[in-house]
């Protein structure tokens, strides 16, 4: 490299790094909650806040032990099954948000768990379970010191 | 890896969802939860091997205890597996994470709690 190349390398602006990291793809999940068949709509709508592009809605029955009751109508045993692919660090934050829900709603008494998926074919598919947008960085995360890690 | 609750599945001929649940509770399994679905079944295996598939089915979902999981599918194989009327199979998923368990209303009463007077088993939180 000549003088004149060197020089002309080095009046170039410098490029400002972008302020976040690239990420690994992230695992995902298939959640199924099962909830009072009324109050379904109620819980894909927040479980659709969490970046969650794909939910299933099944009716389905619970199965009423008590004969006597189910004989007199009144067991409501009108379900639904919710059944969401989500993404595995929004996880958690999925099952904390679902739990103080089944506790303070009323009749919203429910259940939840998660199968891990082993696998999708094709990347638009992944992308769309993922919600991975092209372009899009994770926002950096920072540790005690305030630096990026 | 072992997780602490696994999901079984039984798809069964419409009509043996209660049959599939007597079976389950018999080792211990609480509840569960009916979908109706309808099968497909290759009408050539079906020609050859000279059985009918009814097309209506019930699937029925049952978490339980990673423990109890063998019992309860040996126990659905003999009630309602694929020699019987009910021609169900049964296959069981892990589990990793699970909430709503000590607050679910299996048994339709509304209290939340086993009809039987057992105490409810702990759970992770209590």
């Amino acid at each position: 490299m000549n003088e004149q190349e060197k020089r002309r390398r080095s009046d170039r602006p410098v490029k400002k790094k972008k302020s976040g990291t690239l990420t690994a793809p992230k695992k995902l999940k298939l959640l199924f909650t099962v909830v009072d068949r009324k109050k379904a709509e109620f819980f894909s709508d927040l479980i659709g806040q969490f970046k969650v592009n794909l939910q299933i809605l099944l009716p389905g029955e619970g199965t009423a032990k008590t004969e006597t009751l189910r004989l007199l109508g009144l067991d409501d045993a009108a379900r639904a099954v919710i059944v969401s692919v989500i993404r595995d660090d929004l996880a958690q934050s999925i099952f904390e948000t679902l739990e103080e829900k089944f506790d303070t709603v009323r009749g919203g008494k429910g259940i939840a768990w998660s199968v891990p998926l082993s696998g999708a074919v094709g990347v638009a598919i992944y992308q769309f379970l993922s919600d991975y947008r092209e372009g899009q960085i994770e926002p950096a995360r920072k540790n005690e010191r305030g630096t990026n890690v | 890896m072992t997780f602490s609750h696994e999901c079984i599945v039984c798809i069964v001929n419409t009509g043996f969802s209660d049959a599939v649940m007597d079976a389950a509770r018999e080792f211990g399994a609480r509840g569960g939860t009916v979908i109706h679905g309808r099968g497909t079944a290759s009408r050539e295996a079906e020609r050859f091997f000279g059985i009918s598939i009814t097309p209506d089915k019930e699937l029925v979902l049952i978490l339980v205890p990673h423990d109890l999981t063998d019992q309860i599918l040996h126990a659905l194989y003999r009630a309602v597996g694929l020699k019987t009327p009910g021609q169900g199979i049964a296959f069981s998923l892990p589990v990793d994470q699970v909430v709503g368990l000590s607050t679910l209303t299996f048994d339709g009463d509304g209290t939340g709690k086993p009809t039987d007077g057992s105490l409810p088993e702990p759970t992770e939180k209590d």
